[in-house]
């Protein structure tokens, strides 16, 4: 039998990861699927279909355009700053000496810290009296800068990303050392022996050659930016007024906090969508990355 | 067996059964949850009195779940959604009640408030406002809340403010404390929900309580004239630079630490705020005080505002029996009493003697009392879906107050939108 059907024995070890996969991501995702077609609320028993009606008030839906402005430009910013951060990180500190471990290991700390606990962190930091951000800007003469920075409308958004991208840029410093490792030696020594400076042979050499880890930096950052909620929910709920409402948070007010799980369950359906798209666009230019080196 | 022993053994029984209260019940067995948004203040009390229930009832296997009360808000009705609510939780009365018996999830109580007589228990006005909903009793209201101006009396004395009975001592009141360089009122609106006393608050001394439930219910918009009003005169307080900077990055607690430490003169807050005190050991009527919000309009009728806190009994409850026994045992005048006075507000009960409280709480009593109405605030009165809209309206009027007109026309819009929604 088994020597007649020899998958049976590897598709049997999947079976249970599979299953797994089904009632914790694919079933839920049908469901939500299910429910952005209703009008249920979120608990009780009665549940109506209404079509296409959530998706075509959602798209005239004030909050959920300032939303979509939000996530916008939450997305530019994460695929430059920590981008460029994690690539400058990486770097800096590419060498194996003990310096280097030490601060690519306080580098990589906030990752291993809870999204909950960057944001009680960040608040601390940003409290307008005690906080150490304006307690600094004071310091040194600033104080017209000092501001309540997550109250401010202007700064919310901004302040509450710089706590995210502090943690994301160590992950991202972690992907570019991964790929500096696996740059050719005799390359960078070659061009070197051809007479490039530094700068010619970071951007002529060095970062053509970290295309592959680039892709995969810029993938995961964006599929990291689309779904981050935890550090906003604890930093701002969204607030102040919704100034910092990104798809993910609108999608969990909608649903838990106005009771209209039909229309957040819409907002998760276009999250769905706009990340699908993205992997969609990794998947093609981390190819196109393989054939390069190939 | 050694005959000391036995006797000792007999003396330990005797003692166990006479100190069981009348609440226990042979009969209620099994696993029991009790779910509560008491995370803070009060928390330790009504662990104390699930835990009296259950040492009554020790068939009983207790599971509590105190969750951070923001979040409470989500959990319990992610919970309700998922099908595994708690035996009982505590929820505000009001239209937050009233949501949850629209969606079918609580079961009505009316046996046991037959049974244990609680008419007689409680007053009428909070019967028919936290208890009852479809014309059936649903929920057993345990605290009472009333929402005032609490002040620091040391810096009253300090600048020579005496206590605000109408709008224009009130606005001389906050120009002394201005002259003084205090900011006069502190509030911590980074939640949200503080914000929404000072527009209830105005608009029953303006506009007066029939015109509040017509808003509240969609009947009236958030661009007539009274609404405008009572926002303009906001305004001016906000303008006036009277208020403490910054309300939205601030909690409620940290806003009433600001009045504790002398950096502002006074927070508009609920009698929740006495549990806080009590903490910092500041003494009621010696370092803190209260004033009812001052009369705006001398015509329109006085009214109490504030949030009563109720248990409700999950209509899927694994242990009913058990919830409804507990909901009885919360009646009891000695628990009513044991948490207002741990929690610092008042007990809903009638068979609880005021000589319990403290100057400052027997006061607010008697305004209660006093006042025609008691109506309960912003985000308890109206639907959730609309109070998200209302809560985030103040919040945005706290950050720009001079925009109030062009923000009215969209809260109005989403109000609106909201109601239609739920028809």
């Amino acid at each position: 039998m088994l020597r007649r059907h020899p998958w049976i024995t590897p598709a049997s070890f999947l079976l249970l990861p599979l299953l797994v996969y089904f009632t914790f991501v694919i079933l839920p995702t049908l469901n939500s699927l299910y429910y952005s077609f209703t009008d249920w609320v979120g608990y009780g028993a009665d549940i109506n279909f209404v079509g296409t009606a959530n998706f075509e008030k959602i798209f005239t839906d004030r909050l959920f355009s300032n939303a979509i402005k939000n996530t916008a430009i939450w997305l530019a910013l994460a695929m430059t700053a920590p981008t460029l951060l994690g690539l400058a990180l990486a770097l800096a500190l590419q060498g194996k000496s003990l310096i280097n471990t030490a601060y690519k290991s306080l580098f990589y700390l906030p990752i291993c810290l809870s999204p909950i606990i960057i944001g009680i962190i960040w608040v601390w930091l940003y409290n307008p009296k005690l906080g150490i951000v304006n307690i600094f800007l004071r310091s040194i003469g600033q104080d017209h800068l000092a501001t309540a920075w997550l109250a401010n409308p202007h700064t919310a958004l901004y302040s509450v990303f710089v706590a995210w991208a502090w943690q994301q840029t160590g992950l991202n410093m972690v992907i570019f050392l991964a790929g500096l490792t696996s740059v050719p030696t005799p390359l960078v020594e070659a061009a070197k022996v051809d007479g490039a400076d530094y700068r010619q042979t970071l951007f002529k050499v060095i970062i053509p050659m970290l295309r592959p880890a680039t892709v995969v930096v810029l993938a995961l950052t964006a599929i990291s930016a689309l779904k981050s909620f935890e550090i906003i929910w604890v930093m701002t709920m969204g607030g102040p007024f919704n100034k910092s409402d990104t798809l993910a948070v609108f999608m969990y007010s909608e649903s838990f906090r106005k009771f209209k799980m039909g229309y957040g369950s819409s907002a998760a359906v276009v999250l769905f969508l706009v990340t699908l798209v993205i992997i969609v666009l990794y998947f093609r230019f981390a190819a196109a990355a393989e054939e390069l080196y190939d | 067996m050694n005959r000391r022993l036995i006797v000792a053994l007999l003396i330990i029984l005797v003692a166990a059964f006479s100190v069981a209260p009348a609440f226990a019940q042979d009969d209620l067995m099994g696993d029991f949850t009790v779910s509560h948004y008491f995370g803070g203040f009060g928390g330790e009390f009504i662990d104390g009195i699930v835990d009296d229930f259950i040492a009554a009832n020790p068939g009983l296997m207790h599971a509590a779940s105190p969750v951070d009360h923001e979040q409470f808000k989500t959990s319990i009705l992610v919970q309700l959604a998922g099908g595994n609510p708690p035996d009982t939780f505590s929820y505000w009365a009001g239209a937050r009640i009233q949501f949850v018996v629209d969606g079918g999830r609580l079961q009505p109580i009316d046996d046991i408030w037959e049974d244990n007589g609680m008419d007689a228990q409680f007053p009428q006005a909070v019967i028919d406002n936290a208890a009852t909903y479809d014309m059936h009793r649903y929920a057993v209201p345990l605290t009472l809340h009333w929402v005032g101006m609490f002040y620091n009396v040391a810096l009253f004395e300090e600048v020579g403010a005496m206590v605000p009975t109408n709008w224009d001592e009130l606005v001389d009141v906050a120009e002394k404390f201005k002259m003084a360089d205090i900011p006069a009122f502190a509030l911590g609106s980074i939640n949200r929900w503080p914000g929404q006393f000072w527009f209830d608050m105005i608009l029953l001394r303006t506009a007066g309580n029939d015109y509040r439930n017509q808003l509240m219910s969609g009947e009236a918009s958030y661009t007539d004239p009274e609404v405008v009003r009572a926002f303009g005169l906001w305004n001016d307080l906000v303008q006036a630079g009277y208020f403490y900077p910054d309300a939205n990055a601030y909690d409620w607690d940290e806003a009433a630490n600001q009045v504790a430490n002398g950096e502002a003169a006074m927070t508009l807050m609920g009698t929740w705020i006495g549990g806080l005190y009590a903490g910092n050991e500041m003494t009621p009527g010696e370092d803190f005080d209260y004033f009812s919000f001052p009369t705006i309009d001398e015509d329109t009728p006085r009214a109490s505002l504030g949030p009563i806190d109720t248990f409700v009994v999950s209509a899927d409850a694994p242990n009913p029996d058990a919830a409804k026994a507990f909901l009885v045992y919360l009646t009891n005048p000695d628990v009513q009493a044991e948490f207002a006075l741990g929690a610092g507000n008042l007990a809903p009960s009638l068979m609880v003697d005021t000589g319990i409280y403290n100057d400052v709480v027997a006061r607010i009593a008697g305004e209660i009392a006093n006042d025609p109405v008691f109506a309960f605030n912003y985000d308890l009165a109206t639907p959730p879906p609309v109070a998200e809209v209302g809560l985030n309206s103040f919040s945005e009027f706290m950050a720009n107050p001079g925009d109030y007109e062009a923000m009215l026309e969209r809260v109005q819009a989403d109000a609106a939108a909201e109601f239609a929604g739920m028809e």
